[in-house]
């Protein structure tokens, strides 16, 4: 098949109008506008009462949101090496059911992504999987074993979006250091787990109550606190851009809330789990290990914290950190499994439910551009995700029923986890269509309504 | 007031009355110790399965004596040297007791939250847990809370407890602030603040830094067994220093209460957490601790394994 015919029979399909919904252009609601026109795998138009053209797929969208297509900055998709935990194929389905149009995979496979071959292998398979479209982050090291760099610039042009040794952070500050003067010409960035490893050796759960009540080795939130400051220093001392993933204690927060007033190019995002769940449902669960995780659960304050850090703009996105395990390293006492929470198919619809019921000061607008604009601006322009609705940008969209409410039944999921801490969990209000490059890749919508 | 719980994972499953029911119980129990033929058919026909998977003699043995004294049928499945060492899972474990049969599996694992894992793989089995990583240790807290009050006229109410030592790895003390609260005694930790968790407030006890000021007055002085290893990791500097400033003497023992009891869940380490005057002076019940456990356990298989219709 050449590649113009494949382009047409993946990308193009019959021009896609989506009527009558409240418009979200990645930054705010759109006055006036209820119509957005998807042909050719662009926006041709965005408008009221816009005609029809001959063949279109219309969908109508009352009473729904309809937004740029959503953007994950973090996710765990086990392929190559671990398939039986997730792989592109399950992975992408997953992210597309989810919301999501594109999912950043993190390099943390077996092998490990530090080379252009493997970015271009996973790019490709990617494409072909149905659904999100994935994004690879490249390592920063070689084989990610923090001590020499990889080949940035050839993964760069290969397509990689991030670079990161995420599972951990970059062993040396040195390498760490020379990664952030090397990058920042070629446009990607080093995107950093923050954690200072001296201090989590064994460690399992919080620092705080729940180490105190359980009896297992806490990370301490200076680990944290220490990991980001050691990114924030060398970001401004070689004045370049870094940004710290899944973020997850009110101190962290702060010492990023500062160097941005202090003009360091940071940027951060933090989990839906961290921002729905704490250490207290990790006690109430008596210790089950599908609330494991790294960062683990930390207090109902720092929870609260991250949610001021929405409010304010301190925070740029909201990553699932999506981290699928099989039964086989999850279904087992907590300290012998593995870290992770998987989360595609329910972190939307579980921050959305979080905000309606807890009810942070946070409009509606701001949590929406965590997931569209804000993380667009973060992907290299290349990669031609910009989390924005306007005429001409590339046809990704999400649309959300802010109303419909379900329950969370891993059973059902097309993600391969089964182990989830939030089964059996109520949320209302969930996205209901994904649409990439004008392809609609999921869909709970029937006859323009929302299936239940 | 009947007893309503088939299994004990840890202390705060039980209400105040349920305790003491329990305690009445071990009481005629510990009658039982003292007769010359000491088994009662309360469990005959029952299979009970211990399952360590941690070396332990005291409780393994003390259950074991228990559950015998009851009558049931008691299988020792060490797990080392077992399918576990063959890398089967705890699950499949479970599931391998329950198709052989047994009616309670009495558990000891270094990870905390084992025993509530097994009981929600196990259909039909009783589950007890006899000790969980440093998280819990529900049977030791009955029985360091039973020898108390017996001596005290059965009742805990106002008396303060102080329990130093290594708080931060053991999982006697959790369980034990627990118990003891429940009957209205207050606890005071103390103990070098390496060996403290930082929120000690969760805990529900104070803690006092200093060790003179935590046993200033207390009722009874329980201390925590201090692994030699710890000071290897850097917790704390020698066992001389940690003995000559932690270590229940004659000197510390004289600021608590006249005649202030003396405990310890044993194994002891004379010269380290407690000086020998100490552990075999008149005030000490850490004999006495060790007779109560195999009454208490008694009491509780007997009352949650059917004993009450019998």
């Amino acid at each position: 098949m050449s590649t113009e015919r494949m382009e047409r029979c993946c990308g193009g399909e019959v021009p896609l109008l989506l009527k009558g919904g409240r418009i979200f252009d990645g930054e705010r609601f759109l006055d006036g506008v209820t119509d957005v026109l998807l042909e050719d795998g662009r926006v041709r138009a965005l408008g009221k009462d816009l005609p029809s053209p001959e063949g279109a797929k219309e969908l109508q969208l009352a009473g729904l949101l309809v937004c740029p297509g959503f953007i994950d900055l973090h996710g765990h998709f086990r392929d190559p090496g671990q398939t039986w935990c997730e792989d592109l194929v399950s992975g992408s389905l997953a992210a597309a059911a989810g919301g999501y149009a594109v999912a950043v995979a993190m390099p943390n496979t077996l092998p490990p992504l530090d080379n252009d071959a493997l970015v271009r292998d996973v790019i490709e398979r990617g494409r072909r999987a149905g659904g999100a479209r994935i994004l690879p982050a490249g390592c920063v090291s070689k084989e990610r074993k923090g001590e020499e760099m990889a080949e940035l610039a050839a993964m760069a042009d290969a397509g990689a979006v991030f670079f990161t040794d995420d599972g951990a952070p970059v062993l040396r500050a040195r390498l760490l250091r020379n990664a952030l003067l090397y990058t920042k010409d070629l446009g990607v960035r080093v995107l950093e787990h923050p954690e200072e490893k001296d201090l989590t050796k064994s460690a399992q759960v919080t620092e705080g109550r729940c180490s105190a009540l359980s009896g297992m080795r806490g990370f301490p939130i200076s680990a944290e606190v220490l990991g980001v400051l050691r990114a924030l220093v060398l970001a401004r001392e070689t004045n370049c851009a870094v940004h710290l993933t899944h973020v997850s204690t009110a101190a962290a927060l702060e010492a990023i809330r500062a160097a941005k007033a202090d003009g360091v190019e940071v940027t951060c995002d933090v989990t839906p789990h961290h921002l729905v769940l704490s250490e207290e449902d990790v006690l109430r669960s008596n210790l089950h290990a599908a609330f494991k995780v790294n960062p683990p659960l930390r207090s109902t304050a720092d929870r609260d914290a991250l949610w001021r850090g929405i409010a304010d703009g301190t925070v740029d996105a909201i990553a699932t950190d999506h981290a699928p395990w099989h039964e086989d390293e999850k279904d087992l006492p907590f300290q012998e499994a593995n870290f992770g929470i998987a989360s595609y198919e329910c972190a939307v619809g579980a921050v959305l439910d979080y905000r309606r019921n807890a009810e942070p000061e946070v409009p509606l607008e701001r949590l929406l551009a965590l997931w569209t604009s804000r993380p667009g601006a973060l992907l290299p322009q290349s990669a031609a995700f910009p989390g924005r609705l306007a005429e001409g940008l590339p046809a990704h969209v999400t649309v959300v029923d802010p109303e419909s409410a379900f329950r969370v039944d891993p059973a059902l999921w097309r993600s391969k986890a089964r182990i989830t801490p939030y089964k059996g969990r109520h949320f209302t209000g969930r996205p209901v269509l994904t649409v990439v490059a004008g392809k609609i890749v999921f869909s709970a919508l029937e006859g323009g309504a929302v299936r239940v | 007031m009947s007893w309503m719980h088939r299994h004990l994972l840890d202390v705060d499953a039980l209400s105040r009355p349920e305790m003491e029911l329990l305690l009445d119980q071990a009481v005629h129990m510990e009658d039982l110790l003292d007769r010359p033929i000491k088994k009662v058919p309360a469990l005959r026909g029952k299979l009970v399965v211990n399952l360590f998977f941690e070396p332990s003699t005291r409780t393994r043995v003390s259950f074991e004596l228990a559950e015998k004294f009851l009558g049931a049928d008691v299988v020792n499945w060490a797990a080392s040297g077992s399918s576990t060492s063959k890398g089967e899972t705890l699950r499949d474990t479970a599931w391998t007791l329950e198709a052989m049969g047994a009616d309670a599996v009495v558990v000891r694992h270094g990870m905390p939250g084992v025993p509530w894992y097994l009981r929600e793989k196990l259909r039909k089995a009783s589950v007890f847990n006899a000790g969980d990583g440093a998280h819990a240790h529900p049977t030791q807290a009955l029985l360091d809370v039973y020898t108390v009050w017996k001596h005290c006229n059965r009742s805990l109410d106002g008396l303060r407890v102080a329990i130093v030592g290594d708080v931060l790895h053991s999982r006697v003390v959790r369980s034990d602030v627990q118990a003891f609260r429940l009957l209205g005694a207050e606890v005071v930790l103390a103990g070098p603040r390496t060996l403290m968790p930082l929120e000690t407030d969760a805990l529900g006890a104070v803690y006092e830094p200093d060790p003179v000021k935590a046993v200033e007055g207390a009722d009874a002085v329980y201390l925590l067994r201090i692994q030699k290893e710890r000071a290897l990791e850097g917790l704390y500097p020698t066992d001389d220093e940690y003995h000559r400033r932690w270590g229940a003497d004659e000197e510390l023992m004289a600021r608590a209460k006249k005649g202030a009891f003396v405990m310890h869940p044993g194994p002891i380490n004379r010269g380290v957490e407690i000086a020998s005057a100490v552990a075999d002076g008149p005030n000490s019940l850490i004999l006495d601790q060790v007779r109560s456990g195999v009454a208490v356990r008694m009491a509780l298989l007997y009352l949650c394994m059917g004993g009450m219709e019998a």
